[in-house]
């Protein structure tokens, strides 16, 4: 199509304008692997939603009734207020930064993360433990998407925990089975949660930065 | 003004004339008409297993002096059904409206009442003029964790029924059907189809929370349609039409990653451009060359050209326009 070839054509002029050691660094070429990250990134997302509908099928039903009944409509517990919720005022959200934005989404998945892993310490069957560390692996490359898409647009990754865990900060362990349980489903519908949100935040960011047609690995700077 | 009596449909009747005695002589008017003194018990009406066609006035007056003791007005219904309630976000992330109905009439007056709890907060559905039986809201939060559940009550003077309905935030999205739905032939291309189509106007924001959408055709001779998704833009040209057909084309809309599909868009219908056939009739060939060269001010007719394809879009506008022009310059030589 016309529009892709001229596309093609700018990015060209962009890389090679890139190269030239006597301009300053247009940042450009990283601003349109930007653009194609942020694509992966929602593209990640969108996958991880998925599979955690299959995971969260298993895992509710593995918790048994009530959790894994359609209409359970649990108040949300003070214990619960830890795992990073996604709601979030319209007018807010809508008026988040870029970096606001990402740094919101990557905070989030982070320490999402980290509860998820000491869950699968937990859990009782093989196929559950199974799905949960193949969940764990794809949502810790969402995390590092995410940190990617702020690096290559000059933020600055939020303090916090990236890496492996020590175990989840500030968490009471939970006085008895059934309220266990709740913090179970309770990250769940979290996890779930954020990633319809981030659907929505990455949709934003593609508006931003502009899209990457991009047919020239411009990452491999030696070019 | 009378009082009203709402009564079951099946129910056994007994209307006292007001204050009168048992044993007094009265006589019972049905809307003005005289009731059979069969039906009566003393002073005391009776209407056994009342049906819809009995509700009316109904008039007692004395015997022999014809006041008027007692009246009311008799409505004959039912008690309300559990209603229908439905609840859709054709506007996310504004919000989302609910609207009901009930599945049976009762034929007496109902109220209903309608409560929205999101976790423990109670929120207010403001209900619509038009139409009836709709209320709205807007999301204050989005991106909720906590479900909505929506309680209709409806109730009569003979009972009150209710439904719950409880769901998720984006579990209710789904768009109006796209608008404007255009499909037009494409001159010299026997096989395609343009079709194209505008965001419902309902949906707000489309920047944000992009749309998707589901295209489906087929000739109106087949009952197989034929589809297509496209995940962005909104037009798409049919590449495999049956030559000559015409054809039935739909379009459908989704958010790009919640909710479902939406209805339906109109149909519009629409022919591939087919070849003119190159000979006319003799009828036809006659009429032009006798008019090319009888007229000079009157131009000959330009709708030969210009009639290519089954809509006029602006290509054959400037087409009907050069033909104008050499009309007229050809005209000018013939003064």
């Amino acid at each position: 199509s016309p529009a892709g070839d001229s596309w093609g054509i700018f990015t060209f002029l962009c890389a090679a304008l890139c190269n030239l050691p006597a301009l300053p660094a247009l940042n450009c070429s990283e601003e349109l692997g930007a653009g194609q990250s942020i694509q992966q990134t929602y593209d990640l997302t969108r996958y991880l939603e998925h599979q955690l509908r299959t995971l969260a099928g298993t895992y509710l039903n593995y918790l048994g009734p009530p959790f894994n009944e359609p209409d359970f409509n649990p108040p949300r517990l003070a214990r619960a207020e830890r795992v990073p919720s996604a709601t979030v005022d319209l007018d807010l959200w809508r008026g988040l930064t870029d970096n606001a934005r990402l740094a919101a989404n990557y905070r989030a998945y982070s320490r999402l993360l980290c509860y998820l892993r000491v869950l699968d310490g937990q859990v009782g069957t093989a196929e559950l433990r199974h799905r949960l560390a193949h969940f764990c692996a794809s949502l810790q490359g969402l995390v590092l998407s995410i940190g990617g898409v702020m690096s290559s647009l000059g933020y600055p990754l939020p303090a916090g925990p990236a890496g492996p865990p020590a175990g989840p900060p500030e968490a009471p362990p939970a006085p008895n089975d059934f309220l266990k349980k709740m913090d179970d489903f309770w990250l769940l519908k979290e996890l779930q949660t954020w990633l319809w949100r981030s659907a929505k935040d990455f949709n934003r960011l593609k508006k931003k930065v502009p899209p990457a047609v991009v047919t020239l690995r411009l990452e491999a700077r030696g070019f | 003004d009378s009082p009203v009596q709402y009564e079951r449909v099946g129910a056994d009747v007994t209307m006292k004339c007001g204050s009168m005695d048992w044993d007094a002589a009265v006589t019972w008017t049905a809307n003005g008409t005289d009731i059979d003194e069969s039906r009566l018990n003393g002073s005391y009406l009776i209407l056994k297993n009342v049906d819809l066609t009995q509700s009316g006035q109904y008039s007692c007056y004395e015997g022999s002096s014809w006041h008027l003791k007692y009246q009311t007005s008799l409505r004959v219904g039912t008690p309300p059904r559990e209603p229908v309630l439905m609840c859709r976000s054709n506007n996310y992330p504004k919000g989302f409206y609910c609207s009901w109905h009930l599945p049976t009439p009762t034929y007496i007056p109902n109220t209903f009442n309608i409560s929205v709890i999101h976790g423990t907060k109670e929120m207010v559905c403001e209900k619509d003029a038009v139409p009836k039986n709709r209320c709205h809201i807007r999301y204050l939060q989005l991106f909720s964790t906590v479900k909505y559940k929506v309680t209709l009550t409806v109730t009569n003077a003979l009972g009150k029924n209710f439904t719950t309905l409880t769901f998720d935030e984006f579990a209710i999205v789904k768009p109006d059907p796209p608008e404007s739905v255009v499909a037009k032939p494409v001159p010299n291309n026997p096989r395609r189809l343009e079709v194209s189509w505008q965001n419902p106007s309902s949906w707000p924001d489309p920047e944000s929370f992009p749309l998707k959408f589901f295209l489906r055709y087929r000739p109106l001779i087949l009952d197989q349609w034929q589809h297509v998704e496209l995940s962005d833009g909104t037009s798409h040209t049919i590449t495999d039409a049956y030559a000559g057909k015409e054809y039935i084309i739909q379009v459908a809309a989704k958010d790009n990653d919640i909710g479902t599909w939406s209805d339906w868009s109109v149909a519009v219908h629409a022919t591939p451009w087919t070849e003119e056939p190159k000979h006319l009739t003799t009828e036809a060939q006659i009429t032009e060359t006798t008019s090319a060269s009888t007229s000079s001010f009157m131009a000959p007719p330009t709708t030969k050209i210009c009639d290519k394809g089954a809509m006029v879009g602006s290509g054959a506008m400037a087409v009907c326009w050069t033909a104008g022009l050499v009309v007229a310059a050809y005209s000018v030589l013939f003064i």
